[in-house]
């Protein structure tokens, strides 16, 4: 428990990384360090492509699944590790 | 049949008694009820009880005692004394017992015990007629047996009687008789009771050859010759007959009706899949339910967050898990949750979620690191959009502009604990050659730090993988080539500990040589595990850890039952007869014959032959089956020997340095060092071969790290990397497969520093020109 605090205050130190949210299998946020209107939103669209990607890589082989995502874009990268009940989101600016 | 017995006869009903008398009733009348004098069981009076249960047959009796004229019954015994029993209890109507004590009746003798609770329902008047007609009784056997049962149910039965004395009575005179009449035999007549007939049909066949058989017939032919003439007879005249219809009523009657719901679900390969293969996580994800918008007929509307929607009817969701597509709920649901859950939840994630985690912290950093590691690797380098002149490393001679060999610093593993302590030692694991091994520790001071374990992992180098507190400082690591999870360290205070990863996170100490009573008592400069093909009797072994330390001795670590144990492989005898300096600071024998050893170097082809380096400048080549002789010795330097290493490469061949501030290269077989380099007078704490080049050889004085290259010059350095500010270089370490160098510092910061351009990659072997043969005066 612990841990996974420490780690996500690591995480938060990085650099350039702009926000943090987790959200859960439904796709509700349960812990974020963006703004409220921010995360409603990343955590509505991002759930969605998470599962359309799960499901991508799980409609080509069955026994695959999606261990990471990452889309980069002009501005900033946004990195998804999904687990089973819980998806980790990452923006980050990897410029700075 | 003894008179005075029937003088006695007991007035009570259904006495039983096991006796063996008999007597013969003559019984007169519709019940029967043959009374059982006292001898016989008052089941005499019911010869038909046996057909019923205990006690039935009184309950009957008195029934129909109630409906048919009693008849008065008498006994008379063989003698025709009137041996009638009187009645005990003359019966109220009014009594609310009076129908079962009428059982008691002792006109109808009886006795018979009649079981107020036996449900004699069954005992109706019919059955009461058939069985009172009977007259005489049952067998001895039988009534014995009955006796017994009528014993029992009369002994139930006194319950309600409430007949104390009559009991008292009953008893006594039970007893009385069973001592008079045990002796006699009692006559015993049964007969058969009546047959009940409980449906009679007379059948209306007639056998052929019966008597009356043609009146039978002529009477059918007449019939059917009546039947025949029916219609024109003057007999018969039709009539009309209305049958009354009952009124009709109409009910009606209205059901629930079915409701029907539509719902359907996408189902996509993988979905089958899971079903298939996973029956048990179907259920988990039953969270995820479609359900019907409205009632039937609509179009299934996806929604997912089954318990925030509000539910519209029933959710009559199908077994299979939503959809990939599934739409969030506005988020009004959604943002209630954002705090309140957050606690709750995060308890769960802990267990699961760390991998994620670590996932991605790992590519953040590569983000941010990601020029870095590329060189590290030796990847082209992106371009990004601050423009860096691309430079492609390649491990060939540039043919491009030649550019001068430079060193480039990547970057550094440090974390917050690190800092302030300095390095001490680092060591790359053998499987796994992006897992590094530094022990931190202080050596120069006098007080005594605890020491720190670090184990880094090349993709993260802000937070090691795990790190571990020692007691004290660490002076020396190696990683098992076998266990690749083992790392053995050296402290200072002479305990050898062996950690084994277990997990990600877990470390754990497997052994740990403080307990044994051989153990070093002064810092272990060094730690070697070596794979040994032979031990001292001729057997294979496997691997050992072998451990030099301050007071001289050089052992070899077996694992024993309480932790490790060691056996002296060498003593370093000291070959000059100095005195040594007492009160040094690295070590504490004041005055001893063995000389602190400072580092061990194994022979890369001959596992048994090594290499030590001593506290007086001395390098003694011994081996491992030889205890007591070096088998050469080498001597060149007048300060401690910091560092030994045998070229991998060039066979034959090996480095030493040490505080005079000269590096020495020696071949095996010559007593003279073939070469020496100096460059500035400063110790040199560690001098290490390159990997790849046979020819190149790096070397880290205080201030600065150097790398040589023999096939360039060996006057000076090919390169020099100072060190930063206020900071002085203490450890190096090659990296394996790629051209970097990690050098630790007494910050705590383990740099890494890439090589590029380094061109040499001619030679495979370090060729000893008769030139060069002759050694520098350093």
């Amino acid at each position: 428990m612990a841990e996974v605090e420490e780690t996500l205050k690591r995480i938060q130190s990085q650099n350039g990384v702009q926000g943090i949210i987790i959200i859960n299998s439904e796709g509700i946020p349960i812990k974020t360090t963006l703004d409220n209107a921010s995360t409603v939103q990343y955590a509505g669209l991002i759930h969605q492509l998470v599962m359309k990607a799960r499901s991508t890589v799980r409609d080509i082989d069955p026994q695959n699944d999606l261990t990471f995502l990452r889309i980069r874009s002009k501005k900033n990268e946004i990195m998804i590790a999904p687990d089973k009940d819980y998806f980790l989101i990452v923006i980050q600016n990897p410029s700075d | 049949m003894a008179t005075s017995a029937h003088n006695k006869a007991p007035r009570m009903p259904g006495e039983e008694r096991p006796s063996s008398r008999t007597t013969t009733i003559s019984v007169s009348g519709i019940h029967g009820a043959h009374q059982s004098t006292r001898d016989t069981n008052s089941i005499i009076g019911f010869p038909s009880r046996k057909h019923f249960r205990v006690g039935g047959g009184s309950k009957v009796l008195e029934k129909s005692a109630l409906q048919t004229p009693r008849q008065v019954v008498r006994v008379f015994d063989e003698e025709d004394n009137d041996v009638t029993p009187q009645p005990l209890y003359q019966a109220h109507p009014a009594a609310p017992h009076a129908k079962s004590c009428r059982l008691f009746l002792d006109e109808i003798s009886a006795g018979s015990a009649s079981d107020q609770t036996t449900a004699t329902g069954s005992f109706t008047m019919p059955f009461s007629r058939s069985m009172f007609g009977s007259s005489r009784i049952s067998s001895q056997s039988t009534i014995e047996s009955l006796n017994e049962e009528i014993e029992d149910t009369f002994s139930k039965w006194e319950m309600p009687i409430s007949f104390p004395d009559v009991q008292g009575k009953r008893n006594t005179v039970k007893e009385h008789v069973a001592k008079d009449m045990l002796k006699e035999v009692t006559d015993v007549y049964i007969s058969e009771a009546d047959s009940i007939s409980l449906l009679d049909i007379p059948s209306t066949l007639m056998s052929v050859e019966a008597d009356d058989t043609e009146v039978i017939m002529e009477k059918n032919n007449q019939y059917a010759e009546l039947c025949r003439t029916r219609m024109g007879n003057n007999k018969y005249v039709d009539r009309a007959v209305q049958t009354l219809n009952g009124a009709a009523k109409n009910k009606q009657v209205q059901s629930d009706s079915n409701v029907m719901v539509d719902s359907a679900t996408t189902v996509t390969s993988w979905d089958i899949y899971d079903a298939l293969i996973r029956p048990e996580q179907h259920e988990e994800v039953s969270s995820r339910e479609q359900e019907g918008a409205e009632y039937p007929g609509a179009a299934v509307d996806p929604n997912s967050g089954a318990e925030r929607s509000a539910s519209v009817g029933s959710t009559a969701s199908t077994a299979s898990t939503a959809s990939a597509a599934s739409s969030l709920n506005d988020g009004e649901a959604l943002g209630s949750s954002l705090n309140t859950e957050s606690d709750l939840q995060l308890n769960v994630l802990s267990e699961t979620f760390q991998h994620c985690l670590l996932v991605m912290e790992r590519s953040i950093l590569r983000n941010t690191l990601q020029p870095e590691l590329a060189a590290y690797r030796q990847l082209p380098v992106i371009e990004e959009s601050q423009v860096k002149p691309g430079t492609v490393e390649k491990r060939q001679e540039d043919t491009e502009s030649p550019r001068s060999p430079a060193v480039e610093r990547l970057w550094a593993f440090s974390y917050e604990r690190s800092r302030g302590r300095s390095v001490s030692s680092m060591a790359w694991n053998k499987i796994n050659p992006d897992f590094l091994a530094v022990g931190y520790g202080e050596l120069g001071s006098s007080e005594q730090k605890a020491g720190l374990v670090c184990c880094w992992c090349l993709t993260n180098p802000t937070w090691p993988e795990w790190d571990v507190q020692c007691d004290s400082a660490v002076t020396s690591l190696d990683f098992s080539s076998i266990n690749p999870s083992q790392l053995a360290v050296g402290m200072r205070d002479g305990t050898i500990a062996v950690y084994k990863v277990n997990s990600q996170h877990n470390v754990s100490c497997v052994l740990s040589s403080s307990q044994c009573p051989n153990r070093h008592l002064n810092p272990v400069w060094q730690l070697r595990w070596t794979q040994q093909e032979l031990n001292l009797t001729g057997d294979e072994m496997g691997e050992s850890l072998f451990s030099v330390a301050a007071d001289g001795r050089i052992s070899r670590w077996f694992i024993c039952s309480s932790g490790l144990d060691c056996t002296d492989l060498m003593k370093l005898k000291k070959i000059q007869h100095t005195k040594k300096k007492a009160g040094g600071t690295r070590t504490e024998s004041v005055l001893s014959a063995l000389t602190p050893g400072l580092c061990l170097d194994f022979h890369p082809t001959d596992s048994s032959v090594y290499l030590v380096g001593t506290w007086e400048g001395l390098i003694h080549k011994c081996s491992c089956s030889n205890n007591e002789q070096f088998l050469e010795t080498y001597r060149k330097h007048f300060c401690p020997v910091n560092s030994i290493k045998w070229s991998p490469l060039s066979p034959g061949v090996f480095l030493s340095c040490s505080s005079d501030w000269t590096i020495q290269l020696w071949q095996q077989d010559h007593q003279n060092p073939v070469m020496g380099f100096s460059s500035t007078q400063t110790a040199v704490c560690a001098v290490d071969w390159s990997p790849k080049w046979p020819t190149v050889f790096g070397a880290i004085h205080e201030g600065q790290l150097e790398i040589w290259d023999l096939s360039s010059s060996i006057l000076d350095p090919v390169l020099v990397q100072p060190a930063a500010a206020g900071v002085q270089m203490k450890s190096l370490l090659f990296a394996t497969q790629t051209d970097c160098v990690l050098v630790g510092d007494s910050d705590g910061q383990v740099t890494v520093y890439q090589l590029k351009n380094l061109r040499a990659g001619g030679s495979s072997q370090v060729k000893l020109n008769d030139k060069s043969v002759e050694s520098k005066d350093s």
